[in-house]
């Protein structure tokens, strides 16, 4: 089989989709001038890898919109993201707001990433997933199993018939309605607080 | 689907794009007219976004972790492996480069002290020849460790292998591009009993993937099975072929492809008799010859229509039957589809019909494939 040519649009909604093959591209092709920048920067590679997948996790939560462009290459991008959130690891630990202000000069905003927006956005994005996290662990089994193995773990109808033990997948259905139903009380009241 | 239905059911059709215009109207409708459904259903909605975006989200989280890890490690062997190929070659060219200067300086000097000055030289060069020589001989053994590595990640990204010893085989082929397929009942149900405990299908390129009995006409000897992965693709466009809806004319040239072991099979033939075994009509008779584990694979005309489906073959023993085989007309397959709830929608358009026999037979290879069948 030929290998296809990607274009970034292409590798990026691959990247929505979760492709592993392309996103182990995205990681070997941008890891190591990540790495290489960090170590300059008084990080190590662990902090590299923690940095670099929370900048995938927010190219990926960016390109679940199918309406988002890239105005650089993926790899400005992830770059851009990475230094970002190096500077504000920093800034909290060592609480100097000033020298964000400095470190960051003016070639993000030239290539129009608004790292700051795109970061902002990721964690309120993270935060909702924890709200609702919380009210998924409260409303009890079967619901809890049952929504999970559908919506986290990508179970068709017909497994989680099987595995739960309903004689067919219209049943499951049926009981994953239900289970909708106490997550949105749940959920909606919680966020009511 | 009414909106008056399960708020849910409509909610995951809203989400997913797939009510009609008259049911966004009539939602539209309602939604004004009842501000408590309307906040229910907004409600519902953004749950239903939410909680899938959330469980992709974990998934690529997790993805994205192991993959770190992969990385990290192959770094690690990466970074050990240029520590003994390369660091020693720098420090002997630098000593050869002293070495030679030290000749020319000592040429201009002394006549005498040349000779020593070349022999080390010459010492020099060897070594730096051997290690030439090694430094070659150790990336040729990365490349082949690399290739493993290559051929490592490959099986691992394979779906798991199925999990006990294949009782049948037979072939199968794409009924829509999603995942809907067919073959024949008796590869799943032999002799009427469903004691399967899974079926997978094999592709051509060896990937498995584990497939769902959708329903089945044991007296036509069709199973319309679907694969379980969500998002399945058999390949990257629609069908290339379309299935018939009238019954083929005697004496049409027909072929198919199967799997009777390994590999791909092609066999041509064609239309014997219109209808099969004791004037079944909803068989066709064949001379063509098939083996054993061909059942369930498509027979398809000269335009790239499947025209049915391999059943049976003739035994010897009924002496002129030998070579003929039976197929089911693809009426009784489209008869069945009616009974899926949801039916799924078949291609119409064909895309073989003016190919050559090569051509098509390499536009079916993603369609066709083996289907599994292992013991309970």
């Amino acid at each position: 089989m030929q290998s296809p040519i990607y274009t970034d649009q292409k590798l990026l909604s691959a990247l929505a989709a979760g492709d592993r093959k392309v996103t182990e591209m995205i990681y070997q092709q941008n890891f190591t001038i990540i790495n290489g920048w960090l170590i300059k920067n008084g990080g190590s590679s662990a902090d590299a890898a923690d940095l670099f997948q929370e900048a995938l996790m927010v190219l990926f939560g960016k390109a679940q919109d199918s309406d988002f462009t890239l105005t650089c290459s993926i790899g400005t991008y992830l770059f851009a993201i990475s230094k970002h959130l190096w500077y504000k690891k920093l800034q909290r630990q060592s609480r100097e707001p000033i020298q964000l202000d400095e470190r960051l000069g003016g070639d993000e905003d030239e290539q129009g990433i608004a790292s700051e927006d795109d970061i902002n956005v990721h964690h309120e994005r993270e935060v909702h997933f924890e709200q609702l996290d919380s009210a998924l662990e409260q409303i009890g089994e079967p619901c809890r199993s049952l929504l999970k193995a559908f919506y986290h773990h990508d179970k068709s109808m017909h497994v989680i018939a099987a595995d739960f033990g309903y004689t067919n997948p219209e049943n499951a259905k049926t009981q994953k309605y239900k289970c909708l139903g106490r997550l949105r009380k749940l959920f909606y009241s919680m966020q009511a607080k | 689907m009414s909106i008056s239905n399960n708020i849910w059911e409509v909610a995951e059709a809203y989400v997913a794009g797939t009510l009609t215009e008259s049911e966004l109207g009539e939602l539209a409708s309602r939604m004004q007219s009842d501000a408590v459904f309307a906040k229910e259903f907004n409600e519902s909605t953004e749950l239903i976004g939410s909680i899938t975006a959330s469980g992709k989200n974990k998934r690529f989280k997790t993805m994205v972790g192991e993959i770190a890890q992969e990385q990290a490690n192959k770094q690690k062997n990466a970074g050990k492996r240029k520590l003994i190929n390369f660091s020693s070659l720098p420090q002997v060219w630098k000593t050869a480069a002293v070495a030679a200067s030290v000749a020319i300086l000592t040429s201009t000097i002394t006549i005498w002290s040349l000779k020593p000055a070349i022999k080390r030289n010459d010492s020099q060069y060897t070594n730096i020849s051997r290690e030439v020589a090694n430094t070659k001989k150790m990336q040729a053994g990365q490349q082949a460790e690399l290739k493993q590595l290559r051929e490592i990640i490959k099986e691992n990204n394979k779906p798991a292998p199925p999990p006990s010893d294949v009782r049948y085989s037979g072939t199968g082929f794409a009924l829509t591009n999603d995942g809907y397929f067919v073959t024949s009942n008796h590869v799943i149900h032999n002799n009427n009993k469903s004691d399967f405990d899974s079926v997978y299908i094999q592709n051509h390129d060896g990937q498995y993937y584990k497939a769902y009995l959708v329903t089945y006409d044991a007296d036509a000897d069709i199973a319309i099975m679907k694969v379980e992965k969500k998002n399945f693709r058999f390949g990257k466009g629609e069908l290339p072929y379309t299935i018939a809806t009238s019954k083929a004319g005697l004496g049409s040239q027909i072929f198919t492809l199967g799997f009777p072991n390994e590999d791909i099979v092609y066999a041509e033939g064609y239309i014997h008799a219109k209808n099969g075994i004791e004037g079944n009509d909803q068989q066709y008779t064949l001379q063509l010859m098939a083996e054993h584990g061909q059942s369930g694979s498509p027979v398809i005309d000269q335009k790239g229509a499947v025209i049915g489906i391999l059943t049976a073959i003739g035994s010897q023993a009924e002496g002129n039957n030998y070579g003929s085989s039976y197929a089911v007309s693809s009426k009784a397959l489209i008869e069945l589809m009616h009974k899926i709830p949801n039916e799924p929608r078949l291609n119409k358009t064909n895309k073989l019909s003016r190919l050559s026999r090569e051509e098509q037979i390499a536009k079916m290879e993603n369609y066709t494939f083996s289907v599994k069948v292992y013991k309970k």
